[in-house]
Formats: C-alpha cells, structure tokens, sequence
C-alpha cells in the first residue's frame, strides 16, 4: 500500500509540471496583458513598457517559464502583478472560508443525498422512490444562480432567518445558505448515485443469501448492501468535494463569500497570470490527493481490491 | 453665476428634496457607517492605485496636498496655502503645523518628497508616475539616471517647493490623486510591497482590518487634524453582486446602495425606495468610438454622420437605461465646466441618415465591409449594442456583436484592432482638458486615451492652446471650439451622459456629492463629514 501511495504521489510531479506548461502557454496566446489591465481605460505607454520590463513580461516565453520553474521550486508561487502580494498569501488567506465552505455543503449533501439515495432504493418506485429522483433532477438541474437568488430572497430578506450575505467572521449563521445552495447540487448526484448502486447491489445472489439465512432486513442492508454499493458513491463523493474544495465562483459571488473561486475568476479577468497559475497547480493536486484518497478507500471498502498486487 | 453654481445648485435641490426636513438637523458622533463595495480593492498602497474602489478606501486614510471642495474647487488639504511663481513653474506649499500620522510621527516636507520619489522610483513600478512626472528632474529619477529629483525641494519641516519642467495649470489637479497621498517612509520601507495591508496615513480614519473579499474596517481618527470624523467606523462590505447589495440596503444592513440594471424603474415606482433615491448627473460620456484609421470610417465624414443620426438615443436611454441618464450631443457632459448648451449635435433622423450613406458611397448600406461592434463583456453594454444593431440594421447596415473581457479588450483597442467600439469616460478631474485633449489629441492616440486614433491639426492647436490658457474664459472659447469642430468630425457617436443613482438609508447625513463621486464608491466624498441620524 505504501508502495502504491508513493508511486501515485510521483506520477503527480510529470502533472504538475504539464498544468504549468499548459496555462503558461495559454496565458501566452490569450489576448489581453496584465499590466495594460491594470491601467485602467488609459495608460502611458512607456510606463506599461517600462513595468512589462520589470515583470520580465518582454522575454520570451521559455525564459518567463524557466525562472517561473526556478521560482516553485524555491516554493515560491510569484506574487500578483495586481495586487503586489505573494500568491501564497492570497489562496492562505482564502482557504478558511472555502474549506469551511466546502465541508458544510458536502456534510449536506452526503448526509441528505445518501439517506435519500437509501430511502428510493429500498423503496423502488414507490412515490418516496419517485419524489427523491424529482428532487435530485431539480437539484442537479437548477442553476445556482437561481437557487441562490430564491434563497437569499425568502430566508435572508422576506422571513430573516440567516444572514444575506458574507463570511460573518465564522458566524455559522452565514454559512447555511451558500452550503445549501452549493450542497442542493451534490446533493442530486449523491442521491441518484446512491439509488443506482444501492440497487444493482440489492439485486446480487448474496444479497438473497443473507437473507435466506435469517439475518433482518435492516442487518443486510447495513452490512452487506450498503458496503458494496458505495464504491461508486464514494467517487463521485471524492471528485464532488475536490469541486467544492477548488472554489465555487458563482456561489462565492452572489453570497460574497471570501473563497478562493472569486480569486481565481479575478484572477483570470485581470491576466494576474501568478495568482492563475498558483490556483491551477493548487487545483490540480487537490484533484490529484482527492482522487488518491478514493482509490484508497475502494481499498478498505471492497477486500478485493488490493493495491500491493498490482505488479 | 459661476461655472459650478448650475452643478451645485442642482446636486443640493436633488439632496434636499430626497432628505426632505432632517436636513437642519444637529450632527451627531458615533455609529458604524456599513459602506458596499463591488470588488475587493487591489491594493491601499496609494503608489499602487489605479481604480475607483481603492482610491474610495484610501482617500479616507491618506491626505494630499490639495483636494477638492463641494464646488470642485482645489482647496488645501495638508498645505494651508500655496504660492506659484511668476513664470508658473514653482509651487510653494507651506504645510499645516502639527499633523501627524496615525502611528504618532509628525508629517512634514520631506515626507512628501519621499513620498513624490517613492512613486517614481523604478523599484516601486507605480503605474502612476504619469500624475508626478511634470516635475524637474523626474524623468531621470524614474530612469535610474538621477539620485534625487531635481523638482522637489524642502525648504524648511513646513516649506515644500515643487518645480515644473514646463508650466501646466493643471497641476494641482493631479495632487489630488491617491498616488500623490502622503506616506510615512519607515512604515513603507519597514513593509515594503506589504504596506498595502497595513496602510498607515494622516487621514481621518485609521486601518484596522481587512479580510479580503469580504471586509475592510476603519476607525475614527481622534486625532485628525481638522476635528474627529462625526462617525466611529466605516465598514466596507465587499459584496460583488448588485442583487446582493439592493437586498442589504433592503434589509437595512448597508447606509447606501446602488441600483441594479433592469431594476431602476421598480425602485422608483416603489413608495419606500423611492424616498430614499438619491439622483445626480455625473461626469462621464459613454460613446461608440470609430477607428478613424481604417476604412470604411477613415476619410469618410458622411458615413460616420449617417451612423449618428441612424441611432435613436432615447430609446437607448429610456428603454434600456431606464431613463436613469440623459442622451449625449457632444463631448462634454453638461456638469463639466465649459460644457456647450447650444451644441447642436446629432438627433435621431432615419431619413437623413439614409441620404447621408448615398453620399458616403453606401446606399442602403450595401457595399459596406463587414462591420464589428466590440465592447466589454457587460448586460448593459450588450444590450446597447443590440440596440444599435438593430436600428442600423434598419438602414441597412448590419454590423456584428463582439464582447470581449475586460483585459483583452483594451488591448485590442489600443492596438487599434477594432473598427467600432464602445467606450465610457468618467472624468479624473474636472477640467475640459481631460475629455478633449486626453481623448481627442494626436499625440495621444493609443492608450493614453484617443482610441478612436482621430487626427485633426486645428483641433490640437486649438488644445494646445486651451491647455496652458490663464484665463478661464478663454480657455472655455477654445475648448468649445475644439468641441465644435470634433463634433463635426464625429469620431464618435455619441449616446449618453453618465448619471449616478443610489439609495441611501433616512439616516444618513452629512452628504456632499459632486459630479466627481462616481455611483457606489462615492468618492471624493469625504466621509469624515458624513453622520448618523440615529
């Protein structure tokens, strides 16, 4: 198993290394410069010339890139061309707000998705089986906007029961509408995965076994249902959250959430290519470690899988 | 009547009417003023500032040498009074005694000539060396070429001398600016690129905190040196969504707001907001600019009148602006000084147009290279752009939709890739010289401001000799006349005058909004005369 882990962690450096690559040759080709955006509507040339110059904006591209590599592997990210500060700063001082952020709608979505993925599977098409798949369509289908909107229309403005908007210092109160909101979603794909699996598992000749031996419904659904079907459950649980972890922009900006997805937008909408970067290579690992972590826990979910044999 | 009184006058009669008999009232001290914003400010570093929401924040930390008053006037701000030498060149500042920073040292001279070569100095890569650059000397210091810059002198603690290369009556326009803030040296070397989160001025409130993309708090000053501000703090909120905002205001969590688009009408028609709705015409211009280089509309006056008669401004101004700014017939809004009353301008006359394109050698539109409208990716702009579309497709001109964000947008401008774009223009100072000679000069096509690339030799003589003028009246006549004669080469079609409109809670006292504070951000308002009534 270590073996495994240590494989899987060296493959990410060749990954990490074609992210940079990838975003340093679009910022290259995109339209739009950096420091021209950051002048405003007019600026004198020669100063946009004369700042290009100190951001070593006029080299060509693998000089920028081979003193950008220099530079991480100093661990140093860059700073903003924007905002002047070290980008390592800015996802640090962000990263609180998208982790509690994330946390909560996943806590929302587990919780709410599997119970009602469980409820419609052991009830198939019943009108509790059908009312959970109608829900989990409108969950997946609305957009956020939306449902953000609604939400923050009825529960902050008309009836006052949580906060509008913002971060609140911590305040859990604020985080309930941004983590429903953004949990609505998983939520519907948790729901329908959960129902899928959970089904084709309750079909199986050793789930007929258990039964047939005397043990209680509940017991072989817990035990032996349950178990088998989360493998693909705990998938798209593991990819939903690395989304969740990698910012939500949409969410962070109707609630003015402080999260790292606003960053990373603005990011992009300046040509603050630092803070672009930065983001992409933190994103890219956390999709990495997160889809690590899945495969380990197939590991402990099913015996039969067993990462220590694979050569 | 003065030029501003018009401005004054109007802006008051606006206030008043909408704050109706609370005006008389006592001010008060205390109270926590919760102030929007629509972006996290990228920098309080006043070297580093180049947009409305930083310098909305650092204005009420810093203080410059001059600043503007309730009639745009310059008044002193930390000079108590200045001098300017026979041949315009030099001016003396004689500071104010006993001010001090927030970390307790007192501000002298020579805190603003480090302040000054702070910001011209290379390493610090200010973007805004151009609003400091006229001094004696300062183009060598920026280069590395020079250990000091000639221009700035300390005569004595209190005594500043500032020589110019050449004279420019616009100077002490540019002290306003938030680049020209002072700074204390020790905290800025001690923070280097990191001042910008821990800004220490002489303003009259002091940082406290910020979490960005989320808040920034100051507190009153009780120090400052024209009296404590009436209120203890200001709370920036930094909510990016206008929806957001109006239902905060809705809520009674933020003292102002402003309006979002499409919503204007239904705020108005609204009994409670409406009381509170605050109007005022701002100084801006929004146009769509042609490329006076390329063809069709390079040496093609009749084709560039025939699109300004072709677009119906009204409709543009009543229907999608919601009647919330005024149709545009020239450069100059109305609230800027030297603005042209009887400037004729184009209407909208469809039947003109279409004889104007038999003469431009396109009837009926046809024979037109395809044409693109480009304009940054924005609802209000798009749903301009649809509009003109529209109403030149009646003429039979079809031009196609481009937006762009913002970033690479401008490049594209200022390379001169479009042939039609849409532009705004807020003013930096109030001074005519800032829409006609910025925008309309040879010298600065290209980003410095001329992204129509317009050439006229009469015109730039006529600038040129407007903006060294001494006397106001006969910079005006010239400034008109250029006016006159830029309209009538219509680079531009020109299509609405920018207006401010915002929602301020019954509470709030104490404004004195100018044509210079721009929607939201209310800046140069000074928000150390601003009070709670409750």
């Amino acid at each position: 198993m270590l073996a495994f882990v240590i494989r899987r962690l060296l493959t990410l450096i060749p990954v990490l290394v074609g992210v940079t690559l990838v975003i340093f040759s679009l910022s290259y080709i995109s339209l739009g410069d950096p420091v021209r955006a950051m002048m405003g509507q007019r600026g004198d040339p020669e100063v946009i010339a004369q700042i290009r110059r100190d951001y070593g904006l006029d080299q060509p591209l693998h000089v920028q890139y081979a003193r950008y590599i220099g530079r991480l592997l100093h661990g140093d990210l860059g700073r903003s061309y924007r905002q002047h500060r070290r980008v390592t700063d800015l996802m640090w001082e962000r990263l609180p707000a998208t982790l509690r952020l994330a946390a909560a709608a996943m806590l929302i979505a587990v919780v709410f998705g599997c119970t009602a993925g469980i409820l419609a599977a052991i009830k198939p098409n019943s009108w509790i089986d059908r009312l959970v798949m109608v829900l989990a369509l409108l969950g997946i289908s609305t957009p956020v906007f939306w449902s953000a909107m609604m939400l923050i229309l009825l529960f902050g403005s008309v009836l006052r029961w949580f906060p509008i908007s913002g971060y609140g210092s911590g305040n859990v109160w604020y985080l309930i509408l941004p983590a429903v909101t953004l949990g609505a979603l998983q939520t519907g794909y948790i729901a329908r995965m959960t129902r899928s699996s959970l089904l084709d598992v309750l079909r199986q000749d050793y789930m007929q076994t258990a039964r047939a031996k005397g043990l209680r419904d509940i017991i072989v659904l817990c035990k032996h249902g349950l178990k088998n079907a989360a493998i693909p459950v705990v998938t798209v649980i593991g990819i939903s959250f690395a989304d969740l972890l990698t910012g939500a922009p949409l969410t962070e900006m109707i609630f003015a959430w402080p999260g790292i997805g606003r960053l990373m937008v603005n990011a992009v909408a300046n040509r603050d290519f630092p803070v672009v970067m930065g983001c992409t290579l933190v994103f890219a690992l956390v999709y990495a470690l997160a889809n690590l972590c899945v495969d380990l826990l197939y590991a402990y979910l099913d015996p039969r899988i067993r990462y220590d044999r694979e050569d | 009547m003065t030029r501003f009184t018009a401005i004054v006058l109007s802006l008051g009669v606006l206030w008043m009417t909408s704050m109706g008999s609370l005006w008389a009232a006592e001010p008060r001290y205390g109270g926590t003023y919760r102030f929007p914003l629509s972006t996290d400010p990228p920098t309080l570093d006043p070297a580093q500032i180049t947009d409305t929401t930083s310098h909305s924040v650092a204005s009420e930390i810093f203080n410059g040498l001059v600043r503007y008053d309730a009639q745009l006037n310059i008044v002193p701000d930390m000079a108590e009074r200045w001098d300017l030498s026979p041949d315009k060149r030099t001016y003396t500042f004689y500071l104010k005694k006993g001010v001090k920073f927030h970390h307790g040292r007192e501000c002298t001279a020579a805190d603003f000539r480090d302040t000054f070569e702070r910001v011209l100095h290379p390493s610090t890569r200010s973007p805004r060396t151009g609003f400091i650059d006229r001094l004696q000397g300062a183009k060598a210091y920026l280069q590395g070429k020079a250990p000091r810059v000639d221009g700035i002198a300390v005569v004595d603690p209190y005594t500043l001398r500032l020589t110019l290369e050449q004279p420019f009556s616009l100077f002490l326009h540019l002290l306003t600016y938030s680049s020209n803030y002072v700074i204390p040296k020790e905290i800025a070397d001690k923070h280097g690129s990191e001042f910008t989160s821990h800004p220490v001025g002489t303003g009259p409130f002091r940082f406290v905190k910020w979490q960005h993309d989320d808040h920034i708090i100051l507190e009153a000053n009780k120090d400052y040196f024209k009296g404590r501000p009436y209120l203890d703090r200001l709370h920036y909120r930094i909510l990016p969504e206008e929806v957001t905002r109006l239902e905060e205001f809705k809520a009674g969590n933020l003292e102002h707001s402003d309006i979002p688009s499409g919503q204007f009408l239904s705020v108005k028609h609204d009994p409670e907001l409406a009381k509170r709705l605050v109007s005022y015409p701002i100084l801006g211009t929004y146009a769509i600019r042609f490329n006076m280089e390329k063809p069709p509309f390079k040496d093609n006056q009749a084709l560039r009148h025939a699109l300004n008669y072709a677009i119906d401004r009204r409709a543009i101004s009543d229907v999608i602006l919601e009647g919330r700014v005024y149709p545009a017939k020239g450069v100059l809004p109305p609230t800027m000084p030297g603005h042209n009353p009887d400037l004729e301008g184009y209407t909208y006359d469809p039947g003109k147009a279409k004889q104007l394109l038999i003469a431009a050698g396109y009837p009926g539109g046809q024979h037109l290279p395809p044409l693109d409208l480009y304009f940054n990716t924005n609802d209000t702009h798009q749903k301009i752009a649809e509009l003109v579309q529209a109403q030149l497709l009646e003429l039979g001109i079809r031009i196609g939709l481009r937006s762009l964000d913002w970033a690479a947008y401008i490049k594209l401008v200022d390379d001169g890739g479009t042939v039609l774009h849409r532009m705004g223009w807020i003013a930096d100072y109030p001074d005519p010289e800032n829409f006609l000679t910025v925008l309309h000069h040879s010298r600065n096509v290209g980003p410095a401001g001329n992204s129509a690339r317009y050439r006229n030799p009469k015109v730039d003589a006529l600038l040129d000799q407007a903006d060294v003028g001494e006397v106001w009246e006969e910079r005006k006549r010239l400034y008109q006349e250029a006016e006159r004669l830029i309209v009538e080469d219509a680079p531009w079609i020109y299509v609405y005058y920018y207006s401010a409109n915002m929602l301020f809670q019954p509470s709030v006292r104490g404004l004195r909004l100018t044509g210079m504070d721009a929607e939201l951000t209310i800046a140069p308002q000074p928000m150390a005369l601003v009070w709670l009534a409750r």
